[in-house]
């Protein structure tokens, strides 16, 4: 359903402000979603005074600093640190992305820090993305055959292949399915575009025997059909890819087979 | 166990952008029409009650009021015949580049304003 505001108990408080002490001339302000599941209070949004003389380039630099040398107390996921991981997927100046691709020189002002949105926050910057994964786990993301032998290589020509370019490369970092509006009202029943453009890549995909039965298991009102091309997901999209694109595919083929 | 975990910030923080910006409009601009479609059959059977309730609406059409809900749904049906053409486009596959994107919600935005003053100007020429 749609609801515009937030939960009573999700409603974000002013936190702590933490001063810069190093002294620094170049000082910025960031502020961070916190939560704490362990005292039952409501989330809040600390300022902290970063000084960025001593600080790398990314968003994801900011944040090892402050839990490096400010504050120890906050949690976020990160892995790779070079974009290929999917971990620090969060929202940044109002806006999905890796923080460790994302640039803080691109932000103006004082830098906005929050979760994924609309998901359980689990602490700090945090999400619960398990329906999303139960839902990734309904398309049953891997190759059918029924037909070829699985002792030797399925063989694929150069133009099937290319089809699968701007699909393979999906992260599933979650950065699309969390931007868009459709998939925060209906998020049990619209699978959202991370997950639409891996059933496109499996519908597309030339060594699969079950397109048809793919295609059916989408073609609902629901699954598919919630996608009102508002084109978060593209805008979003830290690798680049374009889900809306892959949806309206799906869309075209449910239309013409 | 119900998760009481609390849930993150969405439409408060979520940056707009043309495109998000023209699918809201979409709806809202659909709803409006939806509504002065019904006002404008509700008009139209007045008529036959005769020229009494002929004179009312039309006194009421040329007051200031009147005057801004006609410009406001002729824009609202700029908007949604724009829009509409842009999904339709979209709709055949074409025109979900980024950049193109904002074009195409630019033109609907912008051209929405110019079919209101053509609408306008050619509605002129009848009275």
């Amino acid at each position: 359903m749609v609801q515009i505001n937030l939960p009573k108990n999700s409603e974000v408080q002013k936190g702590i402000y933490y001063q810069d002490k190093t002294g620094s001339k170049n000082i910025r302000k960031v502020n961070v979603y916190r939560w704490d599941p362990s005292n039952g209070k409501n989330p809040r949004e600390d300022t902290y005074e970063v000084d960025m003389d001593n600080c790398p380039s990314k968003v994801l630099d900011i944040l090892n600093k402050i839990k490096n040398e400010i504050d120890p107390s906050l949690a976020y996921r990160r892995s790779c640190a070079h974009g290929v991981c999917g971990s620090c997927a969060m929202n940044m100046d109002g806006k999905n992305g890796l923080a460790c691709t994302k640039p803080h020189s691109e932000i103006e002002g004082d830098i906005n820090i929050y979760p994924l949105p609309h998901l359980k926050v689990k602490k700090d910057l945090i999400g619960d993305l398990s329906g999303l994964y139960k839902q990734y786990e309904s398309i049953e993301p891997w190759l059918k055959t029924n037909t070829k032998v699985e002792t030797t290589e399925i063989i694929q020509s150069q133009k099937d292949r290319k089809k699968l370019d701007g699909a393979y490369e999906c992260i599933m970092c979650a950065c699309c399915s969390t931007s868009c509006p459709s998939y925060w009202w209906n998020e049990d029943k619209f699978l959202g575009p991370a997950v639409l453009l891996q059933a496109y890549r499996w519908i597309v995909d030339s060594r699969d025997d079950e397109r048809k039965e793919r295609l059916k298991k989408v073609a609902d009102e629901l699954k598919l059909y919630r996608c009102h091309t508002i084109m978060n997901c593209t805008n979003a999209c830290p690798k680049g890819l374009n889900p809306a694109k892959a949806i309206a595919e799906l869309k075209k083929m449910l239309a013409t087979s | 166990m119900e998760n009481n975990n609390p849930l993150s910030p969405h439409i408060q923080i979520y940056r707009w952008h043309i495109s998000s910006l023209v699918s809201i409009s979409h709806r809202i601009t659909g709803i409006i029409n939806i509504v002065a479609i019904t006002i404008i059959c509700f008009w139209i059977a007045s008529l036959l009650l005769g020229e009494n309730s002929y004179e009312f609406t039309k006194v009421f059409l040329n007051s200031i009021l009147g005057k801004f809900i006609i410009l406001g749904l002729t824009w609202s049906f700029s908007f949604q015949i724009l829009s509409e053409i842009r999904h339709l486009i979209m709709d055949l596959g074409y025109g979900f580049e980024l950049k193109v994107t904002k074009i195409t919600g630019l033109i609907v935005i912008i051209g929405s304003f110019f079919l209101t003053i053509l609408i306008y100007l050619i509605g002129k020429q009848f009275i």
